[in-house]
């Protein structure tokens, strides 16, 4: 049986730059990403953040910077008491550029057997990195209503 | 865990599900975001269905769900040699509303572990969809060629 993971891929026209920018800037995150704002001072071993209107939900430590190519960080939900038991995860950002465009592989690693934030990631990253596609080729993120996600404690 | 591997990939577009099924059955529309590949088929369940580019046939098979603006299934049987070696499999569209926007998700089921197939659709569907949901929302697909495929082509031939 494969390790529990989550993989997606998707190519935006835009420049790692921008995509960049996007990714590790709490001012466009917050429009990509329901008013989620990320926080780091994006050095290595310090601290990481996802605050949600002034609410903390994740924090994590940042593992590799290698601008605009590679981005990590340790990943642990702290909003609900079953996902906090949870070690932390890893989520890795990897830019290519390809021709015009850019290939984002985003890959979501280690989880537990029988995690319970696995099928909520796994619901959410298409969603947020779809809204990002978006905003950085028409400069409109996309209004996905979060409760239609179907993830468990979203209003 | 099934067996059998299967691959799925979901999308949220900012547009209509008439638009998205349209897009997605409309040879006109399919050649411009799927790199050359324009698709022709009535589209009635049991009917043939085709994707070709320049004249040369690239993927066939038959409709098997045809439910617009919501579900749309065909089977998926690549033209070339080696793929002929593997089993059908089966491609799923489903188009959800989700407020304004549309939720996309692509399955493709029933293939063979380690199969040519199965690792070119893989680099594929990411591609295709990320130049469908860019065609829908800006009015134009990606600048971009599906290189892996072309070059297989080439040495297909």
């Amino acid at each position: 049986m494969r390790k529990p993971e989550f993989i997606y891929v998707t190519y935006i026209e835009t420049t790692p730059e921008k995509l960049w920018e996007a990714l590790t800037n709490s001012e466009f995150s917050r429009r990509y990403w329901w008013g989620t704002e990320v926080k780091s001072d994006w050095k290595v071993g310090s601290p990481f953040a996802l605050v949600m209107n002034g609410t903390t939900t994740d924090v994590g430590e940042v593992l590799e910077v290698d601008r605009p190519r590679r981005l990590s960080y340790t990943f642990h939900h702290v909003l609900s008491e079953a996902a906090r038991k949870e070690r932390p995860t890893k989520v890795v950002f990897n830019l290519e550029p390809y021709g015009k465009l850019v290939k984002l592989t985003l890959t979501h690693e280690g989880f537990e057997d029988g995690s319970v934030i696995l099928d909520s990631i796994s619901k959410g990253w298409p969603a947020i990195l779809s809204s990002l596609k978006s905003m950085l080729e028409s400069g409109t993120a996309l209004a996905i209503p979060p409760s239609c996600l179907g993830i468990e404690g979203v209003q | 865990m099934s067996a059998v591997p299967s691959f799925v990939y979901t999308t949220y577009i900012e547009t209509t599900a008439d638009k998205l099924w349209h897009a997605l059955t409309d040879g006109d529309f399919t050649e411009r975001y799927w790199f050359g590949h324009r698709v022709t088929s009535d589209w009635q369940v049991g009917s043939p269905y085709k994707f070709a580019r320049q004249g040369a046939g690239a993927v066939e098979g038959t409709v098997l769900i045809s439910d617009p603006p919501k579900r749309l299934a065909y089977s998926w049987d690549p033209c070339s040699p080696d793929a002929k070696r593997e089993r059908t499999s089966r491609v799923t569209f489903d188009l959800e509303p989700r407020g304004k926007i549309i939720k996309l998700t692509v399955t493709h089921d029933n293939l063979d572990e380690g199969g040519k197939t199965l690792r070119d659709i893989s680099g594929g569907w990411p591609m295709v969809i990320a130049s469908l949901k860019s065609f829908l929302e800006t009015g134009h697909a990606l600048p971009a060629d599906l290189p892996s495929c072309a070059a297989k082509e080439k040495t297909d031939a």
